[in-house]
């Protein structure tokens, strides 16, 4: 990924993937973060790996506005600080027990993060909804060049959102025409699938329209 | 009833977890899989020829399938779980258990084999498992689209239960979950079901209890 992804929103996730008080693994061109949200619907990126011994957070549970980790309980609060340790329940946590914290923010259903916060929020994407995440087993330079890519999914207008997350993997968030029906998203999802199929089959394939 | 059970058995597992939902109580015998390979022996066999785990008795009733005594102990004592209110509903439940099957042979192929060190190519049972993911990722997703939780009705039924555990025990055979937002969302409702229990490797959702007050004795870190 070009150095200036530093400084820009990334796309991890739709927002109905990941509803109060859970937690996802997203992944991104840097590696991967802890998605959380929060029982009262806050929204946090942190590193994906516990201070303590290293077990990735998103395997972890959200419980009220922390995140706890699944192997012994260490808690951490959305600036990534921990709070509270529950072998040592009247210990305060050192302030150097925190897991790095990223800038995360959702618009129109879809959840952007960024190392630094840009000075611009992400963008609106007006005109579209999200259908679904799709990981597809190809180089993202060599589906899209990286880049966002605008074709029809049996025959509905869509758009997808392109993140090469290292390797020979890429996510592709799939956003559909706002005003697709149930039945229209159920046609294009399955030609989503199909879309994949060929990425792989081919490796490369120019569907930029 | 009585079932012949392994702790580490995702087939046991479904007929210990169906009949926890389903309020069925189970006499367990605990078979010494490994590593005695009792399963394998001659009064085990004598009962089931094939030599596999779990095996379910209720008089002179013998299972040896795990999706033939789903739907058993739903028929006995909790028959929504049939999934069978409908002709569609119906087709899609078999749809469901006979892929069940394949999520045995693939992903529970490639556990078998990473885990248990028993004979197999896991590189190709982790590619055949990958694709039965993504088919019910792209079912699920589907679902989720039409308002729908579950795979083959409006609520849990037997085939939920036999696909979970080999799906949530795919990362044992070294088969990331991370690509598939839906399955995540339909392994949570099942874990978050009245009465869900736990096996190895699949544990319950910590955060539907309380925090443990900090008066109580820790637990050793």
């Amino acid at each position: 990924m070009p150095v200036e992804m530093h400084r820009d929103w990334i796309p991890v996730a739709l927002s109905a993937d990941l509803p109060a008080a859970t937690v996802v693994p997203a992944h991104t061109p840097s590696g991967i973060l802890a998605l959380w949200r929060s029982a009262s619907g806050k929204l946090t990126a942190l590193a994906d790996r516990c201070p303590h011994r290293g077990m990735r957070l998103s395997y972890g549970f959200v419980r009220g506005e922390a995140l706890s980790c699944i192997y012994h309980g260490w808690s951490y609060g959305r600036n990534g600080q921990c709070q509270r340790i529950p072998a040592h329940p009247d210990l305060a946590p050192p302030a150097a027990i925190k897991a790095a914290n990223y800038a995360a923010e959702e618009r129109n259903g879809v959840i952007w993060i960024a190392q630094e916060e840009p000075e611009t929020p992400p963008p609106a994407l007006e005109g579209f909804k999200p259908l679904r995440s799709i990981t597809v087993g190809a180089d993202a330079e060599l589906i899209a060049g990286s880049r966002d890519v605008r074709m029809r999914l049996a025959g509905i207008d869509a758009l997808l959102l392109i993140v090469g997350t290292g390797g020979s993997e890429t996510v592709a968030h799939v956003m559909v025409d706002a005003a697709a029906s149930e039945v229209e998203c159920v046609a294009a999802s399955r030609a989503a699938e199909g879309w994949r199929r060929d990425c792989e089959r081919l490796g490369r394939k120019d569907l930029a329209s | 009833m009585i079932l012949y059970d392994y702790i580490l058995s995702p087939d046991a597992y479904k007929v210990r977890l169906m009949a926890a939902l389903a309020g069925v109580k189970l006499n367990l015998r605990a078979v010494d899989v490994h590593p005695g390979r009792e399963h394998e022996s001659e009064p085990l066999r004598a009962l089931n020829p094939a030599g596999s785990i779990p095996i379910l008795l209720d008089g002179d009733l013998i299972l040896t399938e795990s999706a033939a005594m789903l739907v058993y102990l739903a028929r006995l004592e909790a028959p929504t779980w049939l999934g069978d209110d409908n002709a569609a509903n119906a087709a899609r439940v078999q749809q469901w258990l006979a892929f069940s099957r394949r999520l045995t042979d693939h992903l529970g192929g490639a556990r078998a084999t990473e885990m248990l060190s028993e004979p197999g190519d896991l590189p190709a049972l982790q590619r055949a498992g990958t694709l039965d993911l993504r088919e019910l990722e792209a079912a699920l997703t589907e679902r989720r689209i039409l308002g729908q939780t579950f795979l083959a009705s409006d609520r849990p039924t037997v085939a939920d239960i036999a696909c979970f555990p080999y799906v949530a025990l795919a990362p044992d055979g070294g088969v990331s979950l991370d690509p598939y937002p839906s399955i995540r969302l339909w392994t949570r409702a099942i874990r978050m079901l009245p009465g869900f229990i736990e096996m190895p490797g699949i544990h319950r959702l910590h955060e539907l209890k309380p925090e443990p007050l900090s008066t109580e004795t820790p637990e050793t870190v």
